[in-house]
């Protein structure tokens, strides 16, 4: 019986994955195709990254997204981290519930009434869209994301350990450092790749805050498929892949990294280890 | 010749929503000795180990270390060091890391730290453990590191707020061996909190009985244990049976119908009293040669002795100690002596109950 729903368990897992997989392999297995069209593939050719890599506009549409991705990421992992710190000592439990609620809101609330709400805003205060308007939409909108996975480590941490690094003489600089800090490290590093996720990912709100002359890529492929896609699309999608690949692949390696023992460095240097 | 070295007056903790954790409390710790503070849970013992410690504040009264009032003073400046329930330590350090925090915090140099997290280590008889990862550590040793790191700062004061309560049975009794000798190594005063009355009365110099933010009584082992000042105590510490009796004059005590000779005096003609008989005390004899007479119920085999539970005819129920099994239903007599009789008075403060038995004592 068991092995039975475990084996209907497993085809029913595989059929999820492959329904998810099969579209972004179709989707890459073009941008190796001769032809220019996605109805027939007609053999293995590189031109459409070859045109993709000719296209300096393309290229650095791709790098403004990458340098948004990672400042934005950690101005919002160090803000995200603070808040959280900011709501577990909270004192009082209706603070701490209207703080997380707040967060909650931005957290759920449709990308396009955050986009536009944000366009007001830079609006009124008669800032110029581009860079600096997208990357600030971007950390505030990461920023409820860190918050959100910080939170738990922090509400883990056992009160006594704060007590007992106090007791032991040390200042609340120290114990953040020393204690805290370390503590919550996994919260910290989920939250930073999280909004490197969030912020590669985004369209609604980028689309509203960018101006002229700068754009990212899903702002980008948005107004090329309106055109008429064309297989150089895929191949960025391919090199996006890959990227995203590698990206799960870092955080991997942090993981394990840090549940091992050779993470943790010593406090004191000591010789006799 | 012993030295006070912290000392609590007239200490109230009063909390927001109208509930009183800590009434009056006043009592001093001299140097060098080993405290108990002893009561259920609830009863403010943790409050008052942590207006001690620093980690929360006293409402009124004064909290006095080495002369010097701390009410004000941080936690992470007072020259005193707590052992957690949980132990607290630190999951992202290692042994020699947790214990050398207090030293590193302090900016101390390299090589002394070495030696005296390696003297702080031995002291708990884990030198050997240094290197390792706490997840590797078993619950006990886990308690010895959190007590090295306690005292790698060399307190005066060591706090210990229920340390032993996460141990299996055999290992709390081994640790309350070490935990009494290194008090003596080290030569620093401990203040212990614990609900477990074993404990209290295996480790400790001095006990301090508490319930519902009130010290009720404060004494020696030995002292509390045949001497309680009322139910409360006696029923806490240890088993004990009570009935009700009255005092017909001193050394004169009445309960059950008969009128017995005991060891206590100082109470007004025929006061109503209750009178504690440790079941240890209760020997089992032919009914015709016994004080009194009741019938075996229950017996339990606890290893190294039987415990009888017995009912006289008036309901009462008699727990007796006995190295020896009875017989189920049968009727037995129970002898005791006059001073295995304690008596107690309702309502009697720790101040007057110590002045009666100073009175007739010596």
């Amino acid at each position: 019986m068991e092995d039975k729903a475990s084996r209907t368990g497993k085809i029913y897992i595989t059929i999820v994955f492959l329904l998810l997989y099969i579209p972004i392999v179709y989707l890459i297995l073009y941008s190796f195709s001769k032809g220019t069209t996605m109805t027939n593939f007609q053999g293995f050719s590189l031109k459409h990254y070859g045109e993709l890599f000719a296209d300096k506009r393309m290229l650095a549409i791709f790098l403004n997204t990458i340098l948004i991705a990672l400042l934005s990421s950690v101005c919002s992992t160090i803000i995200g981290t603070m808040g959280a710190l900011a709501v577990h000592n909270a004192k009082r439990r209706h603070e701490r519930e209207t703080l997380l609620s707040l967060n909650s809101i931005l957290l759920v609330s449709p990308d396009v009434i955050i986009g536009a709400s944000f366009l007001i805003f830079f609006t009124a205060l008669k800032l110029p869209l581009g860079f600096w308007s997208v990357l600030l939409s971007h950390i505030a909108f990461e920023i409820p994301i860190v918050l959100l996975l910080v939170l738990p480590r922090l509400d883990e941490m056992s009160p006594s350990m704060t007590n007992a690094a106090m007791d032991l003489g040390a200042s609340p600089s120290q114990i953040l450092s020393k204690i805290v800090l370390p503590y919550i490290q996994p919260g910290i590093i989920a939250g930073f790749f999280m909004a490197i996720t969030y912020s590669l990912d985004d369209f609604a709100v980028t689309f509203f805050v960018t101006g002229n002359g700068f754009t990212t890529l899903s702002v980008e492929i948005y107004s090329r498929a309106r055109q008429g896609i064309s297989l150089e699309i895929n191949a960025l999608a391919g090199i996006m892949f890959i990227f995203s690949l590698i990206l799960v692949g870092v955080y991997y390696l942090i993981e394990t990294h840090n549940t091992g023992n050779g993470a943790k460095k010593s406090i004191v240097e000591v010789t006799d280890r | 010749m012993s030295k006070t070295i912290v000392e609590l007056k007239n200490v109230y903790k009063k909390y927001d929503d109208g509930f009183t954790a800590l009434k009056n409390i006043s009592f001093k710790l001299q140097e060098g000795e080993f405290y108990t503070l002893l009561g259920p849970s609830g009863c403010g013992k943790t409050t008052i180990l942590q207006s001690i410690a620093g980690f929360t504040e006293v409402t009124s009264g004064q909290v006095l270390f080495d002369g010097k009032k701390i009410n004000d003073i941080p936690a992470n400046k007072r020259q005193l060091n707590t052992v957690f329930q949980d132990y607290a330590l630190f999951p992202n350090m290692n042994v020699f890391d947790n214990v050398a925090f207090g030293l590193v915090v302090h900016n101390a140099k390299k090589d002394e730290i070495q030696t005296r997290v390696h003297d702080a280590l031995k002291m708990v008889q884990l030198e050997q453990y240094a290197n390792r990862e706490i997840s590797e550590l078993s619950g006990g040793q886990q308690q010895r590191i959190a007590i090295a790191r306690a005292i790698v700062n060399r307190p005066k004061v060591l706090l210990l707020d229920e340390p032993l309560s996460a141990l299996d049975a055999k290992l709390r009794k081994d640790m309350q061996y070490e935990l009494r000798e290194l008090q003596q190594n080290l030569g620093i005063t401990f203040l212990f909190v614990t609900h477990d009355q074993e404990e209290a009365l295996a480790m400790s110099d001095e006990i301090f009985v508490m319930n519902k933010g009130e010290i009720l009584q404060k004494g020696s082992p030995v002292d509390i244990y045949d001497e309680p000042i009322n139910h409360f105590v006696a029923d806490f510490i240890g088993e004990s049976n009570i009935v009700q009796g009255k005092m017909v004059a001193d050394y004169q005590v009445a309960f059950l119908g008969h009128q017995f000779e005991c060891s206590d005096a100082g109470m007004r003609p025929n006061e109503p009293v209750e009178v504690v008989i440790r079941p240890e005390d209760l020997v089992i004899t032919t009914p015709e040669k016994g004080k009194l007479q009741v019938k075996v119920d229950t017996q339990l085999f606890r290893g190294d002795y039987y415990e009888i539970l017995a009912y006289d005819k008036a309901g009462n129920e008699w727990l007796i100690h006995s190295t020896n099994a009875s017989t189920d239903d049968a009727i037995v007599g129970l002898t005791f002596g006059p001073d295995d009789m304690h008596i107690m008075r309702y309502n009697e403060t720790e101040a007057k109950f110590n002045h009666r038995l100073e009175s007739y004592e010596d």
